[in-house]
């Protein structure tokens, strides 16, 4: 199976490298756990 | 269900399998019928890899944790997203590179046959057992929903996924699966909205929250580092990380829907979408059992959820005791509402004083009603061992069954099965792909055809599901039932991950060091879960890093002997 030649590429507007979809993906990530945290102290 | 449930449920399985197997008709090499005709988009596969992992057990079984628990199982989800992005960055890459068919391949690439028969070999137990326990979940249901034999429902379930399937390979499963997924997400969002609907005339969605809260079922995050608690912060990001970094980088039944990729772009990015979904997903499916606590606090539930059995059993030798008990029940339960009306009616008047009386009083009124539901549990499981132990199973499909409109009914038992076939048929698929290239291929023939290949692989898809209907008939669950899953995967998960990130990571491990000290990480494992009560996503990190602690021993001890091959290639 030939690699495409794009795949250095993740074709993401504004995410041009794949570090960059991680470190994305990590904060989106962290936002959750803190939204669940206060979520928790909130009601409990 | 009346018939238009009938027609939906029928008519969207069955039209699903259909159109799968015409669609991927005539495929008949090994290649495409194990990874694909390598044009998936990451759509299909982020969504084939969510559909694999969130089983009809997941839709089913944890709206009756959030129902009896609260969201605190979320946090089992929190080390998904790291564990999604380490394989994109380091497994993906080396597996598409040496194009192997299966993760187990790569063992053998990297240490020797023995360690690829042992990858395999756990993969294949640990799988075959956790294949019964999928297929037993959605029999329970419709068996209690419809009144239908337990063993009738496992066998034509079990069959119609065997025949998708073996028919047409991974594609025709990667195919079910995206559509299975978006009558499984119209389902819960119709649940929903309904649950939403439903709730009393002047409960806000925050008051649900609060009122949810004051008995503990918001606890999303626990910071507690008592080791006996199962699911905490740590035990999530930790336990989680090495649960998932096994699951979706090791586990033949999720590396075969990403290596079907078109490139390893579509891939990776099949499995960022997962790292993003992850968490709100269970957290979606946990608040709907909350919110459905809510809702039974004001409408009067069963006293005990799996209905049939106490139907059974109130009909036969225990009637007098469950009978007192449902009146026990029903009057504190009624306490329970009138308490909580006031209690909401004082929260709106703003006066803390009686709104905090009023809270007391409900807790106090719902400890009569858990106690009346705790020992109803008690005198059905002593009247009938094989009683389902975990009664939580049973809410969700009560709560549908009872409050959905007709239509939604068939729609969300439709979702059921088709998240029941969906993994179903990823394990299949995986189970036959596994058997066939490292057991078959590598040991029983190594020169024959694509076509004998590709018929070996059918026929062992479908032995596998025979297998896992099998033991689907024959097991008699004790635990929630997603728990009974993970708790299995973890116990295999740990060691399987251990050989593979010495595989990646240590490169100066042969494969003889490796193969033994799985073994023994493997045995310890099985002794600490018979001996300490710990949760069991430790396991994971466990077994991991005693294969990985032991293997480095004994190279240090035996020296750079028993090398693999192929190691600089996977370097």
């Amino acid at each position: 199976m030939k690699e495409p030649p794009d795949d250095k590429e993740t074709g993401l507007p504004g995410l041009r490298s794949w570090g960059r979809v991680y470190w994305v993906v990590l904060g989106i990530m962290a936002a959750w756990i803190v939204l669940l945290t206060a979520l928790t102290r909130l009601y409990s | 269900m009346n018939w238009i449930d009938y027609l939906i449920l029928v008519g969207s399985l069955l039209g699903i399998a259909a159109y799968a197997i015409w669609s991927t008709r005539g495929r008949h090499d090994l290649r495409s019928y194990l990874k694909g005709s390598g044009e998936t988009k990451w759509l299909t596969i982020g969504l084939s890899v969510m559909a694999t992992q969130a089983s009809a057990i997941t839709f089913l079984s944890t709206p009756g944790q959030g129902y009896e628990s609260g969201l605190g199982f979320v946090q089992n989800y929190f080390g998904a997203p790291v564990a999604l992005i380490i394989i994109a960055a380091v497994f993906l890459p080396i597996y598409r590179r040496l194009k192997v068919y299966t993760a187990y391949e790569y063992l053998g690439h990297r240490f020797d046959p023995k360690t690829r028969l042992l990858g395999a070999g756990l993969f294949l137990v640990q799988r075959g057992l956790g294949a019964g326990i999928t297929i037993y979940a959605p029999a329970i249901v419709l068996s209690t929903v419809m009144g239908w034999r337990l063993d009738v429902t496992i066998v034509c379930s079990g069959l119609l996924v065997v025949l998708y399937t073996v028919l047409g390979g991974c594609d025709a499963v990667s195919l079910t699966q995206k559509y299975q997924i978006g009558v499984i997400f119209a389902g819960m969002l119709a649940a929903f909205i309904v649950l939403l609907a439903r709730l009393p005339a002047g409960l806000t969605f925050t008051d649900s929250l609060a009122l949810a809260g004051g008995f503990h079922r918001v606890n999303a995050v626990d910071f507690s580092l008592n080791p006996d608690r199962r699911y905490t912060i740590w035990t999530g990001m930790l336990g989680g990380l090495f649960l998932a970094l096994s699951y979706f980088g090791t586990d033949q039944s999720q590396v075969q829907r990403y290596l079907c990729g078109a490139s390893l772009r579509e891939s990776r990015l099949g499995l960022m979408f997962n790292a993003v979904f992850k968490i709100p997903m269970q957290f979606f499916i946990l608040l709907l059992g909350v919110l459905i606590f809510v809702f039974y606090q004001f409408e009067r539930p069963p006293v005990y959820f799996n209905r049939s059995a106490w139907d059974y059993q109130a009909a036969h030798g225990s009637g007098g005791r469950l009978r007192a008990l449902e009146a026990d029940f029903n009057e504190a339960h009624a306490a329970e509402r009138t308490d909580l009306r006031s209690w909401l009616e004082a929260r709106h008047a703003g006066n803390a004083a009686a709104e905090s009386a009023a809270r007391g009083a409900a807790a106090a009124a719902h400890e009569r009603v858990e106690a009346a539901r705790a020992e109803t549990g008690k005198v059905l499981r002593a009247a009938n061992p094989r009683t389902t132990a975990n009664d939580d199973d049973y809410v969700f499909i009560t709560f549908i069954l009872d409050h959905l409109p007709h239509g939604l009914i068939g729609l969300l038992v439709t979702a059921f099965f088709a998240a029941a076939l969906s993994s179903k048929a990823g394990e299949l698929n995986a189970l036959g792909s596994t058997t066939t290239v490292d057991i078959y291929r590598h040991i029983v023939k190594r020169e024959a055809s694509d076509a004998h290949y590709v018929a070996a692989s059918k026929w062992f898809t479908a032995l596998w599901g025979l297998v896992a209907i099998a033991f689907a008939l024959f097991a008699n669950l004790a635990e929630n039932l997603i728990q009974a899953v993970n708790i299995l995967g973890s116990i295999f998960y740990g060691v399987v991950l251990g050989l593979f990130l010495v595989a990646f990571f240590l490169r100066r491990i042969g494969g003889t060091a490796v193969f033994w000290r799985a073994l023994a990480a493997q045995a310890l494992v099985f002794a600490l879960y018979s001996a300490l009560p710990i949760s069991y996503l430790w396991y994971n990190v466990i077994g991991c890093a005693a294969c990985m602690a032991f293997s480095i021993i004994l190279q240090a001890v035996i020296g750079p002997g028993g090398k693999g091959p192929a190691a600089a290639a996977a370097a």
